[in-house]
């Protein structure tokens, strides 16, 4: 399943909108938008994931990519994720950086 | 022990990125036929994309390679044995968990995908014969359990 990435702003606040599948075959899609992300210079990048039903690690290293590419003051939040996709995260560790949240 | 059917199922795919699709709906299929639940079945696809994922990307280096896919499906879960000619790499040797404790700015972005697929499954095993890999993943049906201990 294709991945639909979409980016606008509210405010201070990038946010990220994301729908399909993020893999190794749909994930450097992401990595571009996020490139575009950092250059926004707004405090907050919000990821919204309620819509991705699959994610691989291809999307954890984009994750990872997007906290390397921000300010160290820019906040990362992933939101909406579901269950497994949430738990993926968490198994890397990536909840002690990234705000995770219900949506 | 889980019990699945003899005859498996085989998927042989080029070693491509475009071809971990058909891997996935390979799994997918085999998951549907055993009635796992939604959790079971996002773990063994999980497990098999990201095993897949490195024969591409790391065990053929972006050159001409096979990929066989073998699957059997039963009332108590799926197996799925994957197989492939590129030089010997054991996972379980090979894995990299998450440097949890190092800040992500300094973190090697990768090396998480063989982590994540051997916690993902209830059983695994590597071995190399006949100068190939072969993984075995098991994956049990929903209920039994729901995180399973690291192999």
């Amino acid at each position: 399943m294709p991945l639909s990435v979409s980016l606008s702003i509210e405010g201070d606040t990038t946010v990220i909108e994301l729908t399909g599948e993020l893999d190794a075959k749909t994930a450097p899609e992401f990595h571009q938008t996020i490139e575009k992300a950092a250059g926004h210079g707004t405090s907050t990048v919000e990821i919204r994931m309620a819509g991705v039903g699959y994610m691989a690690s291809a999307g954890l290293r984009s994750l990872v990519f997007a906290q390397q590419k921000v300010a160290d003051h820019v906040t990362i939040k992933v939101v909406g994720a579901i269950e497994p996709v949430s738990r993926t995260i968490r198994t890397a560790g990536l909840d002690r950086s990234i705000l995770l949240t219900d949506g | 022990m889980v019990e699945l059917a003899r005859k498996p199922c085989v998927l042989e795919v080029p070693a491509t990125v475009g071809a971990l699709g058909d891997i996935a709906a390979f799994v997918l299929r085999l998951a549907g036929r055993a009635g796992l639940g939604k959790r079971a079945t996002y773990r063994i696809r999980l497990a098999v994309d990201e095993l897949a994922t490195n024969i591409v990307m790391h065990g053929y280096r972006g050159g001409d390679g096979r990929i066989t896919v073998r699957g059997c499906s039963g009332p108590d879960g799926v197996r799925i044995v994957i197989e492939d000619t590129a030089p010997a790499f054991d996972p379980v040797e090979g894995r990299l968990p998450p440097a949890i404790g190092i800040p992500p700015q300094r973190r090697r972005v990768g090396g998480l995908g063989i982590h994540l697929a051997l916690t993902s499954v209830d059983a695994y095993h590597y071995a190399r014969r006949d100068s190939r890999n072969i993984s075995t993943l098991t994956v049990k049906a929903e209920g039994t359990d729901p995180c399973p201990p690291r192999p």
